[in-house]
This record gives structure tokens, sequence and C-alpha cells, in this order.
């Protein structure tokens, strides 16, 4: 059995996609549990920071999701790890400080200023960050993100698929909390968000690949730590 | 760029936006059509295809406009005939100016100002100078300085000041057109506003500009904001000033009488148009005026000599007297041009060369020294951030006292100098 401390709850179309950290000797690495039938669950009842039981086996997954590990026998909560300590073990896994240093490779820049990696120079498909400024905006329904890297590069327009956030801001436009819901968010995410974010003392982020699609992996952003707490909702 | 007025410009602008984005042979999908529901593109492909378009429009909050609508060809004729009813964006035409024949009219929205975070008694830098105890303190007025810590530099106290000043605006950097920053210390490329650019995260389409003129970059920066736009090129503007001289004038290269007056520290100021939807006061900039004295250009020189050192030549007796004399001939000829009598006015955002000259000014023009934010006197010089700091001051008190009385806005007076003697003027009043 295996003991897989969850990171990554992401949410892709009507399915989620799960990342965690497993305990390797002395390295901690990310690993992606998927099923035999898809890469991804229809339901995972579990939250970041639970440590599930499992039982996971390597496969020669194609590059660059290297992390890929096929789940036998379903989940078993065992605990739950405070956010700040599963930020602590985030920073001693994969980590990259430039933008090279993210996937092991280069990345390019299609003509509208989307990022891509080129699956067969990617050496994996997730990594943690610590960002110097984020910024998340609702754009044209789309919930993007921009952000400096400690390095000072920027990436823009992150397709953000967290599931958490994603809720979060499903939630604040939900048609029960009045008029001007997407000024108000608008607002929230110009003001407060900052301040709730940037200055938590374990703000931190992951980015990931995305399957191949027409031979190019797009970069996303797949964990945005703090994760957004529910009564935020109530301050705008 | 042109204006853009007629659907037939817009029709050809989304055409070839869109086969950009799906390829040159993707024939023009029915206006109606879901783009992303039916596959003709995915959301990666959509926003690219937002984003060149507002690159290629001008219309930088499209996507902001097109939340809540369907991603369709028809969705996006409607904003653009929307956002062309309501007015042009900027870059989009340049005829803003006087729009109904009436001036438009720039506020500060917001501002904040951020010192260096570790406070230096004078006699400390009276030693690490060599000068005797107390010198400073007693021949200047200057009581501290601000000095920048370890992790402190131009950049993240400008990039502090300009967050905390959106912030307290709401106004996300995606709103920005213009970064304009000014420093008489930050002399490395990739410039400060390009710095800036990267740190706040604005649109890549926000332009990044730097603007010299040392204790006088702040007044050259906010007329450079309040020109562009009055002209209608940009609604939003964030002015930075950052300086950090304990890492320039250190006691090997110049000399204390001169390095020892400056401290570290930044100011922002969010600059837009005055809408009809801005209900709660807000201070309008007025008219702006510089010139040189070119006969006071030797008082001060600074250059960089071939060992690495700064040349520095610091006539301070020629320079007080040249500061004293120009200060209060701006501040006169601010009074001429406004009709606002000195007297009423809320507080003096000026350059401060140190707090001695400040009490000399004020007393020359017979104005209460309190008039004059106390920022030589806690900070030191800051160079170009003195008169934004001291501009922040009154601001703020001004925000802090509205509620209670509307005296208490009165206008604000600006003057600065520089080397050269470049010197300039200008006015806010509340609105």
């Amino acid at each position: 059995m295996t003991k897989l401390l969850v990171t990554e709850i992401t949410r892709m179309g009507p399915a989620f996609c799960v990342i965690g950290l497993q305990r390797e000797k002395d390295t901690i690495r990310s690993v992606r549990p998927v099923s035999a039938k898809a890469n991804s669950w229809l339901h995972f009842p579990y939250h970041r920071g639970d440590v599930l039981q499992c039982d996971l086996s390597p496969f020669p997954g194609a590059k660059p999701h290297i992390e890929d590990r096929f789940s036998t026998c379903g989940f078993r909560k065992e605990s739950t790890v405070p956010e700040a300590e599963v930020v602590t073990y985030l920073r001693k896994a994969e980590i990259g400080d430039t933008l090279p240093e993210l996937f092991g490779c280069a990345l390019h820049e299609n003509r509208g200023g989307g990022l891509f990696a080129k699956p067969p120079e990617a050496k994996r498909s997730v990594c943690g960050t610590v960002t110097q400024n984020l910024r998340l905006e609702l754009y044209a329904n789309e919930l993007r993100a921009t952000l400096a890297l400690s390095s000072g590069e920027v990436l823009r327009d992150l397709p953000v698929v967290d599931r958490d956030w994603r809720d979060f801001i499903d939630a604040a436009l939900a048609e029960g909390r009045g008029a001007n819901r997407l000024g108000r968010l608008d607002r929230f995410l110009n003001s407060q968000f900052h301040y709730k974010v940037l200055s938590c003392p374990h703000h931190f982020v992951r980015l990931g690949l995305t399957r191949p699609y027409h031979d190019l992996c797009w970069l996303m952003l797949d964990t945005l730590i703090p994760l957004p707490k529910h009564e935020w909702l109530e301050e705008f | 760029m042109a204006p853009i007025k007629d659907e037939n410009q817009w029709q050809r602008l989304v055409e070839e936006c869109f086969q950009r984005e799906a390829g040159p042979q993707a024939p023009i999908p029915n206006s109606a059509q879901d783009l992303i529901e039916t596959g003709l593109l995915d959301s990666m492909g959509w926003v690219s295809f937002l984003r060149a378009l507002e690159s290629a429009s001008g219309l930088n909050e499209l996507g902001a406009l097109l939340t809540e609508r369907t991603p369709s060809l028809e969705s996006i004729f409607q904003v653009f005939k929307e956002a062309g009813a309501k007015g042009p964006s900027p870059r989009a035409d340049f005829s803003g100016a006087k729009r109904d024949g009436m001036p438009t009219s720039v506020i500060i929205a917001s501002s904040c100002a951020a010192v260096g975070s570790h406070t230096v008694p004078s006699e400390e830098i009276d030693r690490a100078f060599g000068m005797p105890p107390g010198k400073l303190r007693l021949r200047a007025g200057i009581e501290s300085l601000a000095y920048a810590a370890e992790n402190e530099t131009e950049l993240t106290l400008g990039a502090r000041a300009a967050q905390q000043a959106l912030r307290t605006a709401a106004c996300g950097a995606q709103e920005l057109d213009w970064i304009i920053a000014t420093s008489e210390t930050q002399r490395g490329y990739p410039s400060l506003s390009a710095q800036l650019h990267s740190q706040l995260l604005a649109r890549e389409t926000c332009g990044a500009l730097d603007v010299g003129g040392a204790c006088l970059g702040l007044l050259n920066a906010l007329a450079v904001a309040q020109a562009l736009i009055a002209s209608g090129q940009a609604r939003s503007i964030i002015v930075v000033t950052s300086d950090v001289h304990s890492r320039v004038l250190t006691p090997a290269r110049v000399a204390g009488e001169f390095g020892g007056l400056f401290g570290d520290g930044a100011s922002a100021f969010l600059v837009r148009a005055k809408s009809a939807s801005t209900s709660s006061p807000a201070y309008t900039l007025g008219e702006f005026f510089f010139g040189c004295a070119g006969q006071y250009a030797r008082a001060i020189r600074v250059s960089g000599a071939p060992n690495g050192n700064l040349d520095v030549h610091f006539d301070g007796e020629a320079l007080s007297r040249a500061a004293i004399t120009r200060m209060e001939k701006a501040l006169l000829d601010v009074e001429l041009r406004s009709g606002i009598a000195r007297s009423s006015v809320r507080g003096l955002a000026t350059h401060q060369p140190n707090p001695r000259l400040v009490t000399l000014l004020a007393k020359q023009l017979e104005l209460p020294a309190e008039k004059f934010p106390a920022v030589a006197r806690t900070f030191g010089n800051l160079g170009s951030s003195t008169c934004g700091v001291a501009l922040d001051a009154i601001l703020q008190s001004a925000n802090a006292g509205s509620a209670s009385a509307d005296s208490k806005l009165g206008p604000i007076f600006l003057a600065s100098l520089g080397p050269g003697l470049i010197f300039g003027g200008g006015w806010l009043v509340c609105t």
C-alpha cells in the first residue's frame, strides 16, 4: 500500500484530475493516480491535505506525464495534514524558479501569447514555484491567472483548473448572491484577493502541463494555496 | 490607430483574428454559433483570439465585457457596438481630448507611499560619513533617515506603493494603460517601469515609460500622465517614483554634507479620467508648468567617474539659495496661474532638499510650516519621491478628514526642482 498526500485536485470538464505526493526513500515526488479506464475521476470525494491509502503501480506513461500511476484498489482516507504543512512538503518536491526549470525544458509561445511545452522535451508535467505576484481574472467566462515567477519572468493567461478556486468563483457568481455579482467579484479579485493570498505565509503555486493536444502541452495553474475559504464570500 | 467606427471594419478585424487562431483555411462560422461548444475553438483558443482582437482594436476590456455572454462572433460584434456607443476606447480614438467641447478631467484616484523600513538616527549617519555628531540635525534639521533594508530596492518599494494604490482603488493591474516611473537612483536595465510592469502583472499592451528629472521626476510624470489621458490615449495610469540613495551615495563615494541628506522611499499615484460615475470627491490635476534656470547649472552636478565612483560637484550654499528662490517663484506662479490664494491650500507637496530650507520657504511665503508634510525631517531627502511622499501624506489626510469637514479638502500646490536647474509647478483641486 502507498500513502498519498493529496495536493492537487483539478477540474477538467466534468472530471477531476488528482495529484499527490509520495515519499520514496529520502525524496518526495508527485504521482498522479489514474484508473485503467481514464486519466481522471468522475467522483473524488477527498480534499487537499488528505492522506490516502491506495495501491499505485507504475506504468510507462507517455512523456511528459511521467507521474501517472495505476490505482488498483480505490482510496481510503487515513488522516489530514494542515494546509501550511502541505506546502512544506510541496517545497520538498519538484520545484522551479525560472521558466526552463519548471518542466526541465524550453517553453514556447504561440501567436496568441499562450505558453506550451513540446512533449518529447518536457521532463515532467507538474512543478511547484514561488511567485512574486499573482492575479486572477475572469476573462470572457474563463478563469485565468497571470503570475510573475521569483525570477521576474511573467506567465500570462494560464487556465486555472484548481477545483476549489473554480468552485469558489462559481459560488461567487451564483444567482442567489444578488445583483452586480460580476462587478463585486472583480473588486474582490483586484483588492482583497491580494491581501489574502499574497500575504499568506505559505502562499504557493503548482503549475501543470495538459495532456498533449495537437502535439503540444499547454501550461495551466493546477493549485493555488491558500485555498479559498467559504466565508470570504461574505466579504463581497 | 484610426478610430474603428463602421461595422465592415469590425467584421474584417474579427475575421482576420479568427483565422489567425483557427487557421487560414478555417471557414468563418455563423455569427450566432457557440465557438467553444461546437469545438471550433477550445478555451485556450477563445482567449487567444480575444487577446488578438483587443490588441488590434484597442478595446482592452473586451474579455471583461464578454463575461456572461455566449462565446460567439455575434457577442463580440454586440460588445463592439456597445463600447462604440459609450465612447471611444484608449488608442481606438485619439479625439477624446475635448469631447462635447468639455476638457477631460484627470484625477488622482488613489495614492500610497513606502519608505525604507530601516530608520536610522541622523547621528548614526553623521558618524558613518565622518562628520561631527549632531551636524545633520543641527545644520539641516534632519532627525532620522529611512534606509532600505537589505531586501528592499527601487523595484520592491515602488511595487509596494503601486500595489497598495491599486488595491485602494480596487483597480486591477490589467486596467492600466501605462506605467510611468521615475527614479534618480535606478540606472540599470530593464528599466524601472519595465520591471514594475512585470511585477504588477500589467497587460502586455500596457505601456512602460521612464521619465527623468531627478527631484522633478514626479511632476514630469504626472504631466505626461495627464496629457496621455486628456488626449484620449489612456484611461488609467500608475505613476511611480522610487529612489534608494543609501546604496549610491555611500560614505566611500560622496561627502557627508551631500550624501548624508538622502533617504530611501517611493510613492505611487493612480491617475484616471474623471468619469460621470466618480461619485466621491477626488483631487483633479490642474495645470503644470516647467522651466530651466541654466544660471544655476553648476550648483549641482553628478556624473560617473571612470573608476566607478560618483563625481559630485555640490555647492551647498549656492544650491540652497537657488532652491529657495526658485521654489518660492514657482509657488507664487502656481498661485498666479491657478487663481488660488496660497493661504487657502490644504498643503504643499514640494521638493524638500532639507528641513531647514522648508522652514525658510514657509517663512518666505508666510505660511505655517505644517502645510509642508515633514518628509525630509523624518525620512531624509527622498529625491524624486520627496514630492510624492509629501503629496500622498496630504491626500491621505484629506481622505481621512473629508467625511467631517469639506473645508479640509482645500487645493494642493506642487513645486519641485532638479539639477540644471530645472523646475516645475502645478496644482490639484478637489472636485
